[in-house]
């Protein structure tokens, strides 16, 4: 790793013990970009990986097409994203693309700002006749006005993440799945160690710590809450209804400011209406609501008619995390990254990550390393925009 | 709960009923719960629930809720199953419900299934071509995207392969179960039959692989994992395809 791997202090980045706290993307991402720079990681899940919020995502790998009139930047970074999960994670999309459709005319006046936007974004997007689109996607609402075919895609939500874990275990990382942080030990004005509770052994045990990262999601208020931290963060969590019958291949959305059950992603041989919103204090507490079940199943058919009258299969409830304190519309926190270092708080070496997206996963990785890296003094470069990941399975085969 | 015993607003739209959970800990010890189930419940909805407001402790496997992450196979009232898919009004309460045999036991419900993925084939992939919408024409986009993420062999629109790795199939399977009856095992079978219909030019290896004593000729043809299956695989049909391209491979 040559000599950037030597902090200041002659301390080497593998003599850097990270202890990662949540198994879902976001850790996922940062125990394999960490463990590529050579530092020691540790992932602490306190259930399976992924069964937070990241396994309940409906699977759109977003072009950033649904963020370009709102935040450039984000659909920027979700179009980068988009092109760099192609080359390290090669068949684990379904790079079918989306069509975006215009059924009003306040959808139709629209349409120009969305698409200027995406360009700004860099996002490639292509304005058809609704005839055209039927082509590509009979079931669609043969009343809308036109689409624009925008470069989205499907990911597997459990199994694109478990490739990051499979390569960071692969590489040396400690990846510990049931094991609940039940404490974080500090001292002198830094984290020392988390204590956490093996659910497999049941045991306590204490895992030495000279960073510690915060990547919870809806939980990392709680875990935050264990170091004394208080930090603003809002479980806001979303509906989505599945129903037997791959009804497209493209991912359907609302050429519309981002809402309520406006966007249909084809899975396996399902289709998938997303989501409602709202907020919540206990992301544990979480009951599916029968009314947004209902009134999603009803809203597809704006988009695709048929979806309807499809058999019944799955309903589920994802609490997205989201950064600040809101008590108005969720939908008007920024759904983007935050990372927050509480020096302030008086813990140097305790960090916390709020907000991100599934599509940008590998990015969020990048960038909370490249920031705990900066305040450890080791200049090291993020080489995970070009490092293959290993298979899914990978991560089985090596546990075994 | 609300002070008058209802329940908030946002989950009135149906009369909930009580429905009695009883969870195998242990060979030994069962425990029980009551949980609140309306027309939609599902079996992970209630252990949910349970985890959420009864016992924080509860260990079981889950991602997606939806049938496609393949993490919460169990078996309910003896039935294996998917605990995300099943509703609690599809069956008898009380509910028993157990850990997924034959695989290690992590705790409660929650299963080691590494065993699982041991004897699938290297770098099977799980993109497939996408046959779901008869007639569509995908876009030039499309196509033009084709390279990095696509194998070459895929064309057109693409999606995941039907099966999701939850197990069911092994777990019902009577040779996996019995001693000494060394086997690959229907989910991975299936998945050789899968790779031999994508990739025809690579029969010889892949056969080669499968046509031993543990593998497609351990198959009793109980043809239980078919009937499992919850993603309609068939693991038994394509077992059946491997043993006649074995056949003919080694000539009369």
């Amino acid at each position: 790793m040559g000599s950037g791997g030597r902090t200041a202090a002659g301390r080497t980045a593998a003599g850097m013990r990270v202890v990662v706290i949540g198994g879902g993307g976001t850790g996922a991402a940062i125990a394999h970009d960490l463990t590529l720079r050579g530092l020691r990681c540790t992932l602490v899940e306190r259930g399976e990986l992924t069964s937070g919020t990241t396994g309940r995502h409906h699977g759109q790998l977003h072009s950033g097409a649904r963020y370009a009139v709102g935040d450039e930047q984000i659909a920027r970074e979700c179009m980068n994203e988009v092109r760099i999960l192609q080359v390290i994670a090669p068949g684990s999309i379904e790079m079918n693309h989306g069509l975006v459709l215009a059924l009003t005319d306040e959808d139709a006046a629209y349409a120009d700002r969305f698409q200027d936007a995406c360009s700004a974004a860099g996002i490639p997007n292509r304005r058809i006749p609704v005839a055209e689109a039927l082509t590509h996607e009979p079931a669609i609402n043969p009343g809308a006005r036109f689409a624009v075919i925008v470069p989205d895609g499907t990911l597997d939500a459990f199994r694109l993440p478990l490739r990051f874990f499979a390569t960071a275990r692969a590489n040396g990382a400690t990846i510990r799945s049931f094991t609940e942080v039940v404490g974080i030990e500090a001292a002198a004005g830094a984290v020392k160690a988390v204590r956490v509770w093996d659910h497999r052994r049941g045991v306590e045990e204490t895992i030495p710590a000279d960073v510690v990262i915060n990547a919870a999601g809806p939980w990392s208020g709680q875990v935050a809450a264990t170091a004394g931290v208080d930090l603003p963060i809002t479980p806001a969590p979303g509906t989505m209804v599945a129903v037997r019958g791959r009804l497209c291949n493209m991912v359907i959305s609302h050429l519309h400011p981002p809402g309520d059950g406006d966007i249909i992603v084809p899975q396996r041989r399902l289709s998938i209406i997303g989501s409602t919103q709202w907020e919540t204090d206990d992301p544990d507490r979480i009951r599916t609501p029968e009314r947004d079940i209902d009134w999603l199943i009803r809203r597809a058919a704006d988009f695709v008619p048929s979806f309807t009258a499809q058999e019944f299969h799955a309903a589920w409830t994802a609490a997205r995390p989201l950064a600040g304190r809101s008590h108005a519309g969720g939908r008007s926190l920024s759904r983007d990254l935050e990372v927050v270092g509480h020096k302030r708080e008086g813990l140097a070496n305790f960090y916390s990550v709020i907000g991100g997206k599934a599509t940008v996963l590998r990015a969020m990785g990048e960038a909370v390393s490249n920031l705990v890296c900066g305040d450890l003094h080791l200049d090291l470069a993020c080489t995970t925009a070009t490092t293959p990941l290993l298979p899914h399975r990978e991560y089985f085969r090596r546990a075994s | 709960m609300m002070d008058d015993g209802t329940v908030a607003d946002d989950t009135r739209a149906t009369a909930l009923t009580m429905v009695t959970l009883r969870i195998r800990r242990s060979p030994s010890e069962q425990i029980e719960f009551t949980v609140e189930a309306g027309r939609y419940t599902t079996i992970m909805d209630a252990l949910e629930q349970v985890r959420g407001e009864q016992d924080r402790n509860l260990l079981y496997r889950h991602s997606c809720h939806h049938g496609s992450c393949g993490t919460c196979g169990m078996i309910a009232n003896g039935e294996r199953l998917l605990a995300c898919t099943t509703r609690l009004r599809d069956l008898e309460s009380p509910v028993l419900l157990e850990p997924l045999s034959p695989y290690p036991v992590i705790g409660d419900l929650a299963v080691d299934a590494a065993p699982l993925f041991r004897d699938f084939p290297a770098d099977a992939g799980i993109l497939r071509e996408s046959e779901t919408v008869p007639g569509a024409v995908p876009p030039p986009e499309v196509d033009a995207a084709r390279g990095a993420s696509v194998r070459d062999e895929v064309a057109g629109f693409t999606r995941f392969e039907n099966c999701i790795e939850c197990g069911l199939c092994e777990s019902v399977c009577p040779v996996i179960g019995a001693p000494d009856r060394p086997f690959k095992g229907p989910a991975a079978l299936a998945a050789y039959g899968r790779e031999l219909e994508k990739h025809p030019e690579r029969a010889d290896e892949l056969l080669a692989e499968v046509d031993t004593p543990d593998g497609v000729w351990a198959c009793d043809r109980a043809l239980q994992c078919s009937m499992v299956c919850p993603m309609e695989v068939y693991p038994a049909r394509h077992i059946a395809v491997l043993q006649r391209a074995a056949r003919e491979r080694s000539g009369p």
